[in-house]
């Protein structure tokens, strides 16, 4: 059962080959036996998903099929406002963050039959790609201890690469769902912006949050983004474009489809192992039909500025009251974090919404003129030692952070859709990640890509 | 104020004046029609047809 993909499971509850019990009993079991080490949740209901596993295998016994996750256990970042449990946000706070209404993303997936097995570990407020935290614990790598899950949705990326939960939702503001998938050998989609809803979720930044799956599979990141996907009337970003038949897509394989690796900014200061995986990569699809080629980027300098005013400004004003009633809550690189925030001027953050308005649009133009998808490294090293990253001087910490997400970042501003998948392990035993960018809601071509290359290789299939 | 407290003022006010600094020299040719919520114009017209 534990090598079973959501998938999988899915597939044979309905077949009554598992129950939702069972499955939900494996995966308290393994929780039981890793968490202690992991740290991946934050709040843990193994009785209300018992319960729940009973009433749906009660439903399916009655010929009551809920959806297609029926019976399937998931668990959701402690950001997701999921009724009757508490959501610290990674804080200090067990309650944190309320909500009059549930997460629409979660009571999406409820909806469709999931089981919700808790709440997952995060970088407190969803500032920071390492994964530490001073409140409930560093979330480790289940590759390699002592070393960065990836943030800030790193209870997440551990919590399914251990199979510990089935599938899981992150959140992305600057790489916060691709960067665990990358360093935990998972899968992470940021959808395009306005494609899932965020209502029910904590704010981190209006402009550049985005709500996604990470899974084992791309298969199984398809089916709960088409789950989870599509206009909601309770936000106000969300898009009334229909959605895409995404699983029945993935069939439709890399032949005729651009690729581009880019020749700036995305491959500088990346380690040899890191390039070479994500160039062989380009080489196994374009083995399956697909057209690479090298294709010069806009530069992503000004995109990086823009997605710092806007992430800085918006963070500041949205957790101004913790960040100036109780400071000594937050960690010393989240409250410097925070602090720059209150003292960007009203003009420069305009400024900065302007700018990225022409940036998506030149980019969009100029880029998808010359090809369907771009290829790039997720991760610009194997995730680091934990230890290293987050000793010394806090201004030397943050550099850190924005250098460990750079490559991830500028596709918030964008808004385009990314997917993050494992492209190899490193000499040492750690996961590396490539990234697939698409069109605007052009999730469909990426997952394809993303699919076929699952195909033509075995990673996915490799546990910690 | 203690020596630490005006160091980390320093730093704080440094990080948003580089930050204004390089937003404002690629600002400068935006058109006056230019505004924050064509970003979602841009997504919509770029999504792939039917």
């Amino acid at each position: 059962m534990d090598d079973l993909t959501l998938t999988g499971l899915a597939a044979a509850i309905a077949d009554r080959k598992l129950s939702a019990v069972e499955a939900t009993a494996g995966c308290l079991d393994r929780i039981a036996r890793l968490d202690g080490r992991l740290r991946a949740f934050i709040t843990l209901d193994a009785e209300g998903a018992l319960a729940r596993a009973r009433a749906l295998d009660a439903d399916l016994a009655a010929g009551r099929r809920r959806g297609p996750l029926h019976g399937v256990p998931l668990a959701y970042k402690d950001l997701c406002h999921v009724r009757g449990l508490p959501t610290s946000c990674g804080t200090k706070t067990a309650e944190y963050f309320t909500s009059e209404i549930e997460c629409t993303a979660v009571a999406r997936l409820t909806a469709a039959g999931a089981v919700t097995l808790g709440k997952l570990n995060m970088t407190e407020l969803a500032l920071g790609p390492f994964g530490d935290n001073p409140h409930h614990g560093n979330v480790d790598n289940p590759w390699k201890p002592g070393h960065v899950a990836g943030g800030s949705s790193s209870g997440s990326g551990a919590a399914v690469a251990a199979g510990l939960a089935y599938g899981a939702l992150g959140s992305d503001t600057g790489g916060s769902i691709r960067l665990p998938a990358a360093c935990c050998g998972i899968v992470g989609i940021k959808p395009t912006y306005g494609r899932v809803s965020r209502a029910g979720v904590m704010p981190l930044s209006w402009s550049l949050d985005h709500l996604g799956p990470m899974t084992r599979t791309v298969r199984d990141a398809a089916l709960m983004l088409e789950i989870v996907a599509g206009h909601d009337p309770h936000d106000a970003t969300s898009s009334p474009r229909p959605v895409d038949a995404l699983v029945a897509g993935l069939e439709r394989g890399p032949a005729g489809l651009r690729v581009a690796l880019p020749d700036n900014y995305y491959f500088d200061g990346v380690t040899p192992e890191v390039r070479t995986a994500v160039e062989t990569a380009a080489g196994v699809l374009a083995s399956r039909g697909a057209r690479v080629q090298i294709l010069r980027l806009p530069d992503p300098a000004l995109l990086n500025d823009v997605a710092n005013i806007l992430a800085r400004s918006e963070s500041a004003t949205i957790h101004a009251r913790v960040a100036r009633e109780r400071p000594h809550e937050l960690g010393a690189a989240v409250r410097s974090r925070l602090e720059v925030g209150f003292h960007i001027s009203a003009h420069d953050y305009l400024q900065a919404g302007r700018l990225r308005a022409r940036l998506a649009r030149e980019f969009v133009a100029e880029v998808f003129a010359e090809t369907d998808a771009v290829l790039a490294p997720a991760i610009p090293e194997p995730p680091p030692a934990l230890d290293a990253v987050t000793a010394g001087p806090v201004d030397e910490i943050v550099r850190r952070m924005g250098r460990f997400s750079r490559l991830t970042r500028p596709f918030n501003v964008l808004g385009l859709p990314v997917v993050a998948l494992p492209c190899g392990i490193g000499a040492d035993g750690r996961p590396l990640g490539v990234q697939i960018v698409g069109r605007p809601f052009d999730e469909s071509t990426i997952l394809r890509l993303a699919h076929a290359y699952e195909e033509a290789t075995d990673w996915h299939t490799r546990r910690p | 104020m203690s020596q630490s407290d005006l160091t980390s003022r320093r730093q704080v006010q440094g990080d948003v004046a580089a930050l204004a600094g390089a937003i404002e020299r690629a600002a400068g040719d935006l058109t006056i029609a230019e505004e924050p919520s064509n970003f979602a114009v841009v997504l919509e017209a770029g999504a792939p047809r039917g």
